[in-house]
This record gives C-alpha cells, sequence and structure tokens, in this order.
C-alpha cells in the first residue's frame, strides 16, 4: 500500500477512530505498559542524555556527508558482488525490483517488515506480474491476509486489532480451526510462513541501517522473520530509504542500543544480523545473488532546509508511544502509514499539504514526543514550522484565524492598543455570561464551550487593581 | 569475487550535494571524535565473573535458560539439555572446538548410537543442509563473542557454519565459553571495525542473537517462539 | 530584591486572583514588586499557531517592556519557557538578538524564583485538604522545572499532597489545539480528570493557567466536586 491511506476525510477518520473503543485500549495498554519499560532500560543503561547527544552527532555528520557515506557504500557493496541500484522516485525503485523478479522468474516472494517499501507501493507492482509477495512479520502477514488492512504503528503495524478479530481472519483466509489465544494463532502462522521461506525465489527486506565501511545492512527483529527471508530464498533484494546509514559497525552499535530501547524496551531485540553482500563462495545457505535498492522518493528535497532533522529518525515510535493525540486518535487517523509525531512532520514532507495539512495540528505541543525521541529531533517544533509554512506560504489557514491573528497582532504589539482592548473585554464578553462563566460562547468560543465551560472576564483586570493599589487603594 | 553493479549514482549523489549547497563530496571525510562516549562506561572494570552474573541475569529477561558447567562436565551438561528439549536431531557446525572441547564422542559415537540423528553442517552437501536444519530439533553452536549486558551470543558465518542451524531447528543451544563474555556490543562492533581498518573481510552474516525467537504483535502479548527457534539455551563454559 | 512581574495575558484577563497571591507571596518574602504597565503578551498563541511575524511583534513588545527589569518573575511555566525561546527565533536579528538573550536570562517561572533565587522551600503556607499536582508540559519538558512546585506544596500545612496517575501526559490543552482538534482535546482532559477522580483530590494544583483553564472548564462542566487552583494562590493561602 502507498503512503496515503485511503480512508476518507481527517474528521471522518477521527470520529471513526474515536469510536473504535479496543484500539483506544490497546494504544492506551501499550503507551502505559511501554512508557514504564522505556523509562526502565533507559535508567539502566544510564547517562541517556549523553546517549542522546552521541546519537545526534552521529545522524548529523552522517546526514551532512550522506553522499560520501552512500558512495562508500556502494562501493563497498559492489566489491562483495552486490548490486546496488540508486532509486530517485518510487517509479524506478519499483522498475527495477519488477525486472529483478523478471529475470528470476519468481513465483513466490517472502519479505520482512519494511516502511520504506510500503510507502513506494512495492507489493502491487509484484503481484501485477504473477508473484505471490507474502509479508512474514506476524503483524504485517495479519494485516496482509486480511485484505490489505493498513498498519497503524510502525512498529506494531496490527496493534489496531484484537485476537478476536485475528481469529477470524485467519478461519475466513487461512482454514484456522483453533482458539484466539495469542500463542496458537502465533504457532499456525509459524508453520504457514515456514513453507513460504523455503519455497520462495525471493526475499526482500528493509534496513535498519546500512555500515558504510564495509556496505552491509543491519536488520533488526523480534521475530527472526528477517533472517529467514534472507537466509533462504536465493536473491535477496535490500531496499532502504537514503538516510538509513551510518559511517562504521561502531555507529551502527549505538544506533541500535537506542533503537531497542526507544522502540521496545529491549536491550537487544532477539535477532540483529548483519549481512554483507551474497553468501561467501562456498557457502551453503544465504542468497546467491544481493540487490540494494537506494530510494530518495522525496527525501532530498528535505536535505537543506529547516526539516533536515527529521531525516536522523531511526524509526523507532518512541514519539508515537508518547503521543497522547496518538493516543485516543490511533495511527489510521494520519491517513499515512507514517502515524504519530514522526507521521505528523513526515507525512507532509513526501506527500505534500494538500492531503496532509491537518497532522501538523493533530498536536498539542506538548513536547512528549520531543523528549522521547534518541536522536534529538524538535518533533514539536518542526510541528509548528509546518504550520508556519502552512499560513505564509501554503495560504491554507482558516479566514477566521487569519483575522483573529491580526486582532493579535495589533492587541499585543503595543500596550496602549492592548489596554484598550482588553479594558471592554468584561462588557464584550457580558451578554454570554452566567455565574461568572461562559457556556455557550459566540464566534471562536463556541468550539471551546462545546465541551467546557470558559471563565468570564474579571471585571477589573489584574492591571488596573496592581495600579489602584500602589495608589493605595488596596492595601494587602 | 566478480564485482556488482552500481546504477544512477551519479545524478542521486548530485542531488544531494545540490541540496546541501556544496559540491559533491566523495572522498577524504572522515569520522569526526564524537563529543560523548557513554557506551564504554557500561560495565566498566567489571571481571569476567561479574560479567557472568550479569549475563545469568539477564538471561532471565530473555526467557533463556542458563546453565554454567566446565570444559570436562560439558558433555553431559548439553547431552541433558538436549535431552531436555526433547532430543534429537541435532544439527551443528563444522566447527573443530567441539573436538577441542571433547565433544567430537558425544556427537559422532554416543548420539548416533542411541539414534539420535546428528547433522553436520557440509558446505558439499549444499540445500540438503537446509533440509537438515528444517528437520533439526537442536540447533548447537558455539558463541564466538557473548555480550554480557543484553544476553546476545554473537556468530560469524563461514562455510562450515551456515545461517539456518540458528534459524530453523525448533531450539536452539549456544555454548558460551567464559572467555567469549564482554561488557557490550560495543566491544564487539569494536572487534569487527578493527578487523575491517585492516582490511579484512567481514563474514557475510553476523548473526547477534538474544534469546529464542518472540513476537508481541498480538494483543501486545509476549509470544516466545514465533520464527525462529521456541526455546534457547546458553551453556556456559566457565574454564574456557 | 527588585522582582518585575510578567502576569500574563491569561491572568491579567481571568484569573486575576493568581496574579494577586503572587504578588502578595513576593512581597511577603521580601521582593519589592513592579509591574511594568506595557507589557501585554509572550506571544505564544501566534507562534505556535504559525503566525511568526504577528508574534514576534509581541514579543518585541515585550523586550521593550523589561528592558529595565533585574529579574523577570512569571506565574506560568508555559510563558516563561516561550521567553526562554526568544534568543533562538531572534536569532541574527542585529537589532533583537541581544536584548532576547537578555530577557531569557532573566526570565523566571515563579516557583523556580522562589526555589533556585529566593531559596525557600518553605513559604509558610497552609491549606486543608488532599490535592494532587498537574505538571504541565510546558514548564516541565521546555522549561525544565520539575522539582521545585513539589518542593513548595510538600511544605504546605495541612496539604496532603497525592501523586496524580500518568502525570506527564498532556491536559489537552495545547492554545489552539483546545479548540482546532475540540473532540481529540476533550478525550485527553477527560483521561486527565479520570485520573485526578481516582485519587480522590479535593484540590487539582498547576501553575499554568491555561492548563487550568482546560481541566477547570471541563471539570465545571461535569460538574465534579474538584476545586481548581493556581499555586500562587496555594502557596498565598494561610487558614
Amino acid at each position: 500500500m502507498p503512503m496515503k491511506i485511503e480512508n476518507g476525510p481527517f474528521w471522518k477518520r477521527v470520529e471513526e477512530n474515536l469510536q473504535n473503543d479496543f484500539m483506544r485500549e490497546a494504544v492506551a495498554g501499550m503507551q502505559d505498559r511501554g512508557y514504564v519499560r522505556r523509562l526502565g532500560v533507559i535508567e539502566e543503561l544510564g547517562h541517556w542524555e549523553e546517549w542522546r547527544s552521541l546519537a545526534e552527532q552521529i545522524r548529523k555528520h552522517t546526514l551532512e556527508n550522506l553522499d560520501y557515506y552512500l558512495m562508500q557504500l556502494s562501493e563497498n557493496v559492489a566489491k562483495r558482488g552486490g548490486h546496488v541500484f540508486f532509486a530517485q522516485t518510487a517509479e524506478e525503485a519499483n522498475d527495477y525490483i519488477r525486472r529483478v523478479a523478471l529475470e528470476k522468474q519468481a513465483k513466490k516472494i517472502v519479505k520482512s517488515k519494511s516502511m520504506v517499501t510500503e510507502e513506494i507501493n512495492l507489493n502491487p507492482v509484484l503481484e501485477a506480474i504473477g508473484c505471490q509477495v507474502v509479508e512474514t512479520d506476524l503483524g504485517e502477514y495479519i494485516l496482509q491476509i486480511d485484505d490489505h488492512d493498513p498498519p497503524s504503528h510502525i512498529v506494531g503495524p496490527a496493534l489496531h486489532k484484537n485476537k478476536e478479530q485475528i481469529r477470524d481472519v485467519f478461519q475466513r483466509k487461512l482454514g484456522y480451526t483453533k482458539s484466539s489465544d495469542p500463542v496458537e494463532l502465533a504457532r499456525h502462522a509459524r508453520e504457514m510462513l515456514r513453507r513460504d521461506y523455503l519455497t520462495a525465489d525471493i526475499g526482500i527486506t528493509g534496513c535498519n541501517f546500512a555500515i558504510a565501511e564495509s556496505g552491509s545492512i543491519t536488520l533488526v527483529t523480534n521475530e527472526g522473520n528477517a533472517d529467514l527471508v534472507t537466509a533462504l530464498p536465493k536473491t535477496q533484494i535490500t531496499v532502504m530509504g537514503m538516510e538509513r546509514i551510518v559511517p562504521t559497525f561502531e555507529e551502527m552499535e549505538v544506533l541500535v542500543s537506542m533503537l531497542t530501547r526507544s522502540a521496545v524496551g529491549q536491550k537487544l531485540t532477539s535477532y540483529i544480523t548483519v549481512l554483507t553482500g551474497p553468501r561467501d563462495e562456498g557457502d551453503a545457505d544465504g542468497p546467491e545473488e544481493f540487490h540494494l535498492v537506494i530510494v530518495d522518493n522525496g527525501r532530498s528535497s528535505i536535505l537543506g532546509t529547516e526539516f533536515q532533522p527529521i531525516l536522523q529518525c531511526i524509526r523507532c515510535a518512541a514519539c508515537v508511544n508518547v503521543c497522547p493525540v496518538y493516543r485516543h486518535i490511533g495511527g489510521h487517523s494520519y491517513g499515512s502509514i507514517y502515524s504519530g509525531p514522526i507521521g505528523a512532520v513526515l507525512s507532509p514532507l513526501l506527500g505534500g499539504y494538500d492531503d496532509y495539512k491537518e497532522l501538523p495540528y493533530a498536536s498539542s505541543l506538548c513536547a512528549a514526543c520531543t523528549e522521547a525521541c534518541p536522536v534529538k529531533i524538535p518533533l514539536h517544533e518542526l510541528l509548528i514550522k509546518h504550520r508556519q509554512i502552512i499560513v505564509e506560504r501554503e495560504g491554507k489557514a482558516p479566514v477566521a484565524e487569519k483575522l483573529a491573528m491580526k486582532a493579535f497582532r495589533l492587541g499585543t504589539a503595543s500596550s496602549p492598543l492592548y489596554r484598550f482592548g482588553t479594558k471592554f473585554a468584561p462588557s464584550a464578553f457580558a451578554p454570554f455570561v452566567e455565574d461568572g462563566r461562559i457556556t455557550k460562547g459566540p464566534g471562536p468560543l463556541k468550539a471551546w464551550t462545546e465541551s467546557r465551560e470558559f471563565p468570564a472576564p474579571s471585571k477589573e483586570r489584574f492591571r488596573d487593581w496592581f495600579r489602584d493599589r500602589q495608589k493605595g487603594g488596596n492595601p494587602l | 569475487m566478480t564485482r556488482g553493479t552500481i546504477q544512477n549514482r551519479d545524478a542521486f549523489l548530485q542531488t544531494i550535494a545540490q541540496r546541501l549547497g556544496r559540491n559533491p563530496r566523495l572522498s577524504d571525510v572522515s569520522r569526526p571524535q564524537w563529543g560523548y562516549q557513554p557506551q564504554w562506561t557500561v560495565f566498566d572494570g567489571y571481571s569476567q565473573d561479574d560479567l557472568l552474573k550479569v549475563l545469568q541475569k539477564q538471561c532471565e529477561l530473555i526467557h533463556t535458560d542458563y546453565i554454567e558447567t566446565t570444559s570436562a562436565e560439558l558433555a553431559g551438561a548439553l547431552r541433558r539439555q538436549v535431552a531436555a528439549y526433547g532430543g534429537g536431531p541435532v544439527i551443528v557446525p563444522d566447527d573443530p572446538r567441539f573436538a577441542e572441547y571433547g565433544l567430537s564422542a558425544l556427537l559422532r559415537d554416543e548420539w548416533p548410537a542411541e539414534q539420535t540423528t546428528v547433522h553436520i553442517w557440509n558446505p558439499a552437501l549444499g540445500r540438503q543442509n537446509i533440509d537438515a536444519a528444517e528437520q533439526a530439533n537442536v540447533g548447537i553452536a558455539f558463541s564466538d563473542i557473548t555480550l554480557a549486558e543484553s544476553g546476545t551470543v554473537v556468530l560469524f558465518s563461514r562455510n562450515e557454519q551456515g545461517r539456518a542451524i540458528h534459524f530453523l531447528p525448533k531450539t536452539y543451544i549456544a555454548i558460551v565459553p567464559k572467555s567469549t563474555v564482554v561488557p557490550r556490543m560495543t566491544q564487539a562492533a569494536a572487534v569487527i571495525h578493527e578487523q575491517i581498518e585492516k582490511g579484512e573481510l567481514v563474514p557475510s552474516c553476523i548473526n547477534f542473537i538474544t534469546g529464542p525467537s518472540n513476537s508481541a504483535d498480538i494483543e501486545m502479548n509476549l509470544v516466545v517462539g514465533v520464527h525462529g527457534p521456541m526455546k534457547a539455551a546458553y551453556i556456559v563454559v566457565t574454564d574456557r | 530584591m527588585k522582582v518585575s512581574l510578567f502576569v500574563t495575558c491569561l491572568i491579567d484577563l481571568f484569573y486575576t486572583n493568581a496574579g494577586k497571591a503572587t504578588v502578595e507571596l513576593l512581597e511577603r518574602l521580601g521582593c519589592e514588586v513592579d509591574f511594568p504597565e506595557a507589557q501585554t503578551c509572550c506571544g505564544q498563541p501566534a507562534y505556535n499557531s504559525g503566525y511568526v511575524k504577528e508574534a514576534k511583534e509581541a514579543m518585541k513588545q515585550m523586550m521593550r517592556a523589561f528592558a529595565h527589569a533585574d529579574y523577570v518573575v512569571t506565574p506560568s511555566g508555559s510563558c516563561a519557557a516561550m521567553v526562554k525561546e526568544y534568543p533562538h527565533l531572534f536569532h541574527g536579528d542585529p537589532e533583537w538578538e541581544e536584548e532576547a538573550k537578555r530577557l531569557a536570562a532573566k526570565t523566571y517561572e515563579l516557583t523556580q524564583f522562589l526555589v533556585d533565587v529566593l531559596k525557600v522551600e518553605d513559604v509558610g503556607a497552609s491549606l486543608h485538604g488532599r490535592a494532587t499536582y498537574h505538571t504541565s508540559c510546558h514548564m516541565t519538558r521546555l522549561l525544565g522545572v520539575k522539582e521545585a512546585p513539589l518542593c513548595l506544596l510538600k511544605n504546605v500545612k495541612g496539604l496532603e499532597l497525592v501523586p496524580l496517575p500518568n502525570a506527564h501526559q498532556c491536559c489537552g490543552f495545547g492554545g489552539t489545539f483546545s479548540v482546532k482538534m475540540g473532540p481529540i482535546s476533550e478525550q485527553m482532559v477527560d483521561e486527565k480528570i479520570g485520573h485526578i477522580e481516582e485519587v480522590d483530590a479535593d484540590y487539582l494544583i498547576g501553575a499554568d493557567c491555561g492548563c487550568l483553564m482546560n481541566i477547570g472548564g471541563r471539570i465545571e462542566r461535569l460538574g465534579k466536586p474538584i476545586r481548581v487552583m493556581h499555586i500562587a494562590e496555594v502557596l498565598n493561602q494561610r487558614k
């Protein structure tokens, strides 16, 4: 599926998801347990702020020298007999992968979890030439067999589904006959997927971190699916966003340590695998052929702008897991495979403001995301930058807001106007005040008073009280 | 080794340089001295014994059986653990350490005599190795480097040690010589980085394995044993 | 010690009692309080909505108003955090950069000023009842003030302070967020109130009038028997 999820306009999505009690409970539970776990491992590790500064330095240095490191990476992949394809667009990437699949006469393709292949919408391209494409990450697998239900979280894609729903899908699509016990469900998926690994012609993976010094790619999973996807089929294709690269093993190590802690509160996940080129001469397993597809797809237009820090992202979803807005509206409300704060920043950059103009406002700017980010992306500041662009460049701000801000400027930029304007606030609000509060506000206050009382302005402003008091009118 | 192909690179890198507002930078960039190095302070000054305690405690968190033994007792400990996991078939790499640690008799004589099938990875047999791994109940391998903090065994693939040994069998046993235990991934990464600096080739596959396979994709319930092994044990050899 | 009060627009117009309490409290602790009349608003409503030009005009007015102050104290963590951002926003502006740095350096949130500058942890206040404290996001995350308010509240006689579950979570105010994303904001504030009820608090105390207006407005609408107080009012209580 492409980055955009076709599920209606923003408010329709939000209203629907606010009604989804199971999803909301699941997300809240995930967030609450995850919060404790993440803080626990961070505290155990110690010096977390130093780790964050180190990670930030690594990511910034790599982005500032991205052409150099991609050069080094591609040279080293080629030296080890791998093929590298640089794709500026999703189409170029898909075309290349399709050509490889045709050349290999591939019938079955197994995939491990990859956000970038979702972003470029790879699967339909391969299915159109008759390949069966099987997602092997358990969450992705569940979504795939449920008629391509979109992912709602970048790490736990099937977070929004409950086990009964999953059992029903398994019954309908896989002839499953057992219970909704997660262990039984997972065992069934294990058996089904085993056959697929063993018979697949091509394995496709994403890439957590490419290592420039050796031409390696690093894959991080708990299930071990990426290992089977890369150990068994004869051809391996790895697709990476162009920014997912580090200089050496030493930086990979630092970022993996932070990724696993930030994503799932683990010191390391069960399987961290570093693959270099195809199998070595004389090996009995591993791919005979290795292709690395490096994807731009709009990323380079972020470089050199105020949004460059978003490319520091290591896709841990810590920002998603602490976001109070995501907590209530869930991933599908974002209308993008990238949800939560990272999605609210990234989706408009990759997909444009026409589709994603609401997302920068779907944040109370509480900065929980910025605080949680292991690579120090100032997420809430980037949301404000989006708002600024929407106001100044895109001209997409509502008229009433523009008027209000014009009034704000007049009223706050000079003190006489402020004093004059605010002096009459009590009488202006008077018709709406009842018992010292406003229950049905006019104009912009209406949205507030839909769910809350609004305070009536004080009859005497603080500044008037203070002035009188200094004149001796209001002793302590 | 035949060199692979590289396509569309120049224009791609040119675009990046342009966006960064400078000329392409294709050589002579050096890693800066990072301002912070907290990774080296973890378990700084810990003895091998201290690290073993860390490892043992971590094994509880990663659902991994932890067994300590000596090289003299290793064969017995391994035999017991394989039995505890339901016996054979067993698959192992063709690793000289099995002989060095006194396990040849077990692998080549005792288990086969008890009808416990033992497959020793043999690159000449090609795909048959994968079939054997798929049918195996237990995969056994020696840890090359062991990370105390996370409870991780590091395994370098080679002709005689295929990747599938660690993933296809139902259960997995890693033999951990005490001398291989280091504080954390930092030390392992540094070793590999040094080898690369010296011009050595990294193995085509390096696995950092931390306990059995698991997933929390269904209602965030932890299921141990998804695509890879469902159980895992580390047998630590304290005198090696 | 001479202190210039930045009272914030919300307190000037709506929550005057919090402003009065701030003055009385500071004076009792030996400060000479002045109120520069030229002050308006820190600029945050416009800034956070993307109207940076409009916000900067308000910010310049703030810098003019407090140019001669030694210390600027404000009973709002959020507004203090905004002022701390001025140097960043006026970076490279030859006319305002230095003034922005000066104002940021001398601006303190009220509890931060009491604990860090005046070195007072017990202000001699007393209030009877069970209370919980809402840690506002900007005060804790952007300004970095976490301990000071709790430290002061712990020393209020008669006050039983209970921790608020999920205290780290935003109440759903977020300035214009509360009206632009009303239905989402409502869910957030309801969850917050649920947690306040969970600990059976008589008082909900906060150091930011934006959050208090949101939580308090919802509490009033729902008719819950919880009293919402600004921390300055609590610290100025003597019963």
